[in-house]
């Protein structure tokens, strides 16, 4: 079952959600947002490579020119391989656990898998960020040995932070593999 | 009513008072016996302190208060040292509920996955 509707993130910018369920007890999300647009690359660069030139203009000397060309490149390499995330996903299988991964816009991924024993809950919490208040899906983990405290929280979609109607479709159908498996 | 007129009275009495200190050249100070005044290069400089004093204030408290919010994975977004060490239900059968903090999975069920009225 694939769906693609259109949601936004919290500052209105679209984003993507697309739903797999690879079996009755195996869903698999993926949250994708919008590509680094060639329109702010160009705009940034030439903004930058002005400045450097006013500057050598004005000094008249040449290291700022290749400084600025260097910044522009380490700064855009640093940017898509460590900033830019591409897609975010969360791949629920029951009685097993779930895994979550991000992958950048240079095509690094990082995931992270969570045993279903560790994990208490998936729930969508209101929390204060910066001057807003805003809804975020979160795991609620638990340790073993204590099983009815919160050990720790980890939150989940949190460069593409989806809105509300986004995130009640992704927790409907975990708590439906949830309650199945615990 | 009347602590309002008193504090407006002093405050008119400060103003009035600094205005006259700072305006009066020092020679006719000293003539009169009023010698020891700080310099007059702070009847400018202490009003601009406390401005800048001000502004900076408020960046701080700004700034106080985003390092204290807690962080979104922290526990503290979820429950507090009060929340887990709440007594248990005894109510009695017919009565109305003790007053408690509702866990964050029940309240997702009853917002989310309730049927809607």
């Amino acid at each position: 079952m694939m769906e693609d509707e259109t949601f936004t993130d919290i500052s209105g910018k679209t984003i993507s959600l697309d739903c797999q369920s690879h079996s009755s007890f195996c869903r698999e999300f993926t949250v994708s947002s919008p590509k680094v647009s060639i329109g702010k690359v160009m705009v940034y660069t030439c903004s930058v490579w002005l400045l450097a030139y006013a500057a050598f203009f004005i000094t008249q000397n040449t290291a700022v020119l290749s400084s600025a060309i260097l910044i522009t490149l380490v700064g855009m390499m640093f940017h898509i391989h460590f900033v830019k995330v591409d897609h975010e996903s969360l791949l629920v299988i029951g009685s097993l656990g779930i895994q979550v991964s991000s992958s950048y816009a240079s095509g690094r991924e990082i995931t992270t898998f969570i045993e279903m024993s560790k994990i208490k809950d998936i729930v969508i919490n209101e929390a204060i960020y910066m001057h807003q208040i805003i809804y975020y899906l979160c795991v609620l983990l638990k340790d073993p040995s204590e099983p009815n405290a919160v050990s720790s929280v980890v939150p989940l979609f949190q460069s593409s932070k989806p809105r509300l109607n986004c995130l009640v479709k992704v927790y409907k159908s975990c708590q439906e593999i949830l309650s199945k498996s615990q | 009513m009347q602590t309002i007129m008193l504090i407006c009275c002093y405050h008119f009495l400060s103003i009035v008072l600094y205005c006259l200190w700072a305006f009066v050249p020092d020679e006719w100070l000293h003539s009169i016996g009023l010698t020891y005044w700080p310099q007059k290069y702070w009847a400018l400089a202490a009003p601009i302190y406390l401005l800048v004093a001000l502004m900076i204030f408020v960046l701080l408290l700004f700034g106080v208060n985003f390092n204290n919010t807690a962080p979104l994975d922290s526990v503290d977004n979820i429950t507090d040292v009060y929340a887990q060490g709440q007594r248990t239900e005894c109510s009695r059968k017919g009565g109305i509920p003790r007053l408690r903090d509702v866990s964050i999975s029940e309240v997702n069920q009853m917002f989310y996955l309730s049927p809607k009225m």
